[in-house]
C-alpha cells in the first residue's frame, strides 16, 4: 500500500472517528430545554386560562387568541409597540448615520468624537432608563430645570401621553444609536477608497458622495440594523417599567410590558393571555428575520 | 483613548498633510459634528456629573458648578437606599458563570459543528442558528415554570441556567473555525490529539480574537440582563445591580443625584470596557453583524 491512499484513508479515519460529534450535547440539551421546549409549552399555555388561584389549568381553545386580535386593549398595545420600535429605529439609525458620514474624512477631535459617539454602547435597557428618568422626571427632572434657567417651560415629558411615547422611543434610539455607530464604523472602513477617490475625480462630494456611493455601498450593514433595532423596539420593556410603568392611563403598554403585567403583576397570574403575547411575538420576529435573510442573501448569490 | 489615533499606517497622517486635507466646508460640517456631540454626550455627561454635587445643584449653577461643592455623599445615599453592594457581587458571579459556560459550551458545540463530519450536521446547525431569532421575551414564561418547580427561584444559579448555552456565540466561534484551514485540525489529529485536546490547544489559540469577541459580548449581556433576573428573584439582595437601579429609580424618585450617582457606580465596568476594548468592538461586529 503506498503511503499517498494510506494517508487518505488516515484523513478520512480522522474526519469520522472520535468524540466529535458529542460535543455538541451541551449545547444541543440546553437550547433544547430552554429554548424550544419553551416555545412549545408557550404555544400550549396560549390555550388555557387561569383558574382561581392562577394555574392556567382551564382549557379554553382559541379564546385567548380571539381576544387578542379583538379587543381595543391589545390594539392599542401592538400600535404602541410598533411606533416605540419605528421611532427610535429611525432616531438611532438616522443618528449614528450621520455621525459616521460626517466624521469619514479626518476632523480636529476626531478621536474624542468617536468616543462621544460609541460610549452609549455601554449602557444597559435599565441604566439608560433610570439616567432619561434623572433626565424627563416631573418637576426634578434635569432637563426641564435647564430649560426653566433660560425661561423655556418644558414639556410634561413623561406625562403626557405623545411626549410619553416620545421619551421611551429617545431613550432607546440613544443608547442604542452606540452599537449602530460601531457597525456603521466598521462598514464604512469597508468601503473601497479607490472608489471614493474616483467618485471625488467625477466632481461628487458632501451628500452626493454620501447618497450615491457610500449609502448604498454599506447597505449589508443598514439592513442588518434597521431589521434588529426594529425587532428590539418590538420587545420593549425595560424603558417603559422604569419609566413610566405604562401610563399615563396605560397609553404606553407594549407587548412585553403588558406581557409581564398579565403573567407577574399585581392581579391573578394569567399565563395564558400573557403566552398569547409571547408567541405571537416569535411569530412577527421570525417572518421579519425570514424577510431580512431573503433580501441580504439575495444580493449576496 | 484607543481609538484617538487610527493606527494602520495608510491612514495616519502628519499634521501639516491634515492641515491640507480640511476643505471649504468642513467648518460647517464641524458645526453640525459638535451640535450632535453635545446631544448625545449630554447623558454621558449628566450621568457621571450629577451624583458629584449635591442634589440640583448641577442643573441649577447651569451644568458647572464650583469644583468645591464636589461630593461622594450620593454614593454613599445610593448604596444606603438599595443593597448595591450585595447585588453587585450576584452581578460579577452571574457574568463569570455566564460568559465561562456559554464559551465552553459554545466552543464544544462550534469544534462539533465544523471538524467531524457526521450526519444531520446541516440540521443541527440550522436548529442553532434559529435560537437567534426568538425573542427571549416569550421564552420566560416556560421557564419561570420550570426554574420554579426546580426549586432555583431567587438564587444566582436560577438567573444564570437558562443562559448557559446561546445561539449567538456558537453562530461567531463556528464562523471563527471554519474559516481555519482544515489541514489544521487534521495535522493535530494525526499527530494523536483527541478531539478535545485539539479543541482547547489548537483551534481556540487560532482564533483568539474572536473568543475575546465572542467572551466580551456574554460578559456584556450578563451584566446588562434585566427582564429575566427581574422575574426570578424577590429579595433585593439577590437581585443583580440592573434591576438594582430600577428599585433605586422608585426609590429616590425626587433625588435624581443619588439616581445618577448609582446608575454610574453600575456603569463604570461597561464603559471601560467599551473605551479600552473600542478597536475590537468595531472588528468584531463587523464580521458578525452581516451574514
Amino acid at each position: 500500500m503506498n503511503s499517498i491512499t494510506r494517508s487518505r484513508t488516515l484523513r478520512q479515519r480522522v474526519r469520522t472517528a472520535g468524540v466529535g460529534p458529542w460535543l455538541l450535547l451541551p449545547a444541543a440539551v440546553l437550547l433544547a430545554v430552554f429554548v424550544y421546549r419553551p416555545l412549545f409549552r408557550g404555544v400550549e399555555l396560549s390555550f388555557f386560562g387561569s383558574d382561581l388561584i392562577g394555574n392556567p389549568s382551564r382549557f379554553v381553545g382559541l379564546a385567548n387568541w380571539v381576544e387578542f386580535f379583538t379587543t381595543p386593549d391589545f390594539q392599542r398595545t401592538l400600535w404602541t409597540s410598533l411606533l416605540i420600535a419605528v421611532l427610535a429605529m429611525c432616531m438611532s439609525v438616522g443618528v449614528a448615520l450621520s455621525c459616521v458620514l460626517l466624521l469619514r474624512r479626518w476632523l480636529p477631535g476626531r478621536g474624542f468624537f468617536q468616543v462621544v459617539f460609541s460610549l452609549p454602547f455601554a449602557y444597559s435597557a435599565a441604566s439608560a432608563s433610570a439616567v432619561f428618568f434623572g433626565l424627563f422626571a416631573p418637576s426634578v427632572g434635569g432637563v426641564n430645570l435647564l430649560l426653566d434657567g433660560i425661561g423655556i417651560d418644558g414639556p410634561p415629558w413623561l406625562q403626557q401621553p405623545a411626549w410619553a411615547i416620545f421619551s421611551i422611543a429617545a431613550t432607546t434610539a440613544w443608547y442604542e444609536s452606540g452599537f449602530a455607530f460601531l457597525v456603521l464604523i466598521a462598514a464604512i472602513k469597508n468601503v473601497p477608497e479607490e472608489l471614493i477617490e474616483a467618485a471625488e475625480l467625477d466632481g461628487a462630494s458632501g451628500g452626493r458622495l454620501s447618497w450615491s456611493i457610500l449609502i448604498p455601498l454599506m447597505r449589508p450593514s443598514l439592513v442588518f440594523l434597521l431589521v434588529t433595532q426594529t425587532i428590539s423596539g418590538l420587545q420593549t420593556f425595560t424603558q417603559v417599567y422604569v419609566l413610566t410603568r405604562g401610563g399615563p392611563s396605560n397609553t404606553t403598554t407594549t407587548l412585553v410590558f403588558q406581557l409581564y403585567q398579565l403573567a407577574f403583576g399585581q392581579g391573578t397570574p394569567d399565563f395564558g393571555r400573557a403566552s398569547v403575547i409571547g408567541v405571537f411575538l416569535v411569530i412577527v420576529v421570525g417572518l421579519v428575520t425570514l424577510v431580512q435573510f431573503r433580501i441580504t442573501h439575495r444580493k449576496d448569490a | 483613548m484607543v481609538l484617538a489615533q487610527p493606527s494602520t499606517p495608510k491612514r495616519t497622517r502628519r499634521p501639516a498633510a491634515r492641515l491640507r486635507t480640511l476643505r471649504a466646508g468642513d467648518v460647517a460640517r464641524f458645526a453640525v459634528v459638535l451640535v450632535l456631540m453635545l446631544l448625545m454626550g449630554f447623558p454621558l455627561y449628566m450621568t457621571f456629573a450629577t451624583g458629584l454635587f449635591p442634589n440640583g445643584v448641577l442643573v441649577r449653577s447651569g451644568l458647572f458648578p464650583p469644583l468645591n461643592q464636589l461630593t461622594l455623599d450620593n454614593v454613599a445615599l445610593a448604596v444606603r437606599s438599595i443593597p448595591l453592594g450585595s447585588q453587585y457581587v450576584v452581578s460579577l458571579c452571574v457574568v463569570v458563570i455566564q460568559t465561562l459556560a456559554q464559551l465552553v459550551t459554545a466552543a464544544l458545540a462550534a469544534y462539533a459543528l465544523v471538524f467531524p463530519r457526521w450526519r444531520g450536521r446541516a440540521i443541527a446547525f440550522g436548529l442553532v442558528i434559529a435560537t437567534l431569532a426568538v425573542p427571549g421575551e416569550s421564552l420566560v414564561i416556560p421557564n419561570y415554570e420550570l426554574v420554579s418547580q426546580i426549586g432555583l427561584r431567587d438564587t444566582i444559579f436560577g438567573i444564570v441556567v437558562p443562559f448557559l448555552a446561546v445561539g449567538y456565540p456558537i453562530f461567531l466561534l463556528r464562523q471563527a473555525f471554519a474559516s481555519l484551514p482544515l489541514e489544521l485540525w487534521e495535522a493535530a489529529r494525526l499527530d494523536g490529539c483527541g478531539d478535545v485536546r485539539a479543541l482547547f490547544l489548537v483551534i481556540m489559540p487560532a482564533c483568539r480574537n474572536q473568543v475575546t469577541t465572542a467572551a466580551m459580548w456574554s460578559a456584556l449581556a450578563a451584566w446588562n440582563g434585566f427582564f429575566w433576573p427581574l422575574l426570578i428573584t424577590d429579595s433585593p439582595a439577590n437581585r443583580t445591580v440592573q434591576v438594582g437601579l430600577s428599585q433605586l429609580v422608585t426609590a429616590e424618585t425626587t433625588t435624581p443625584s443619588v439616581i445618577f450617582a448609582g446608575t454610574a457606580l453600575v456603569l463604570l465596568p461597561t464603559v471601560i470596557l467599551v473605551i479600552v476594548s473600542q478597536r475590537l468592538l468595531v472588528s468584531g461586529l463587523a464580521s458578525g453583524a452581516v451574514k
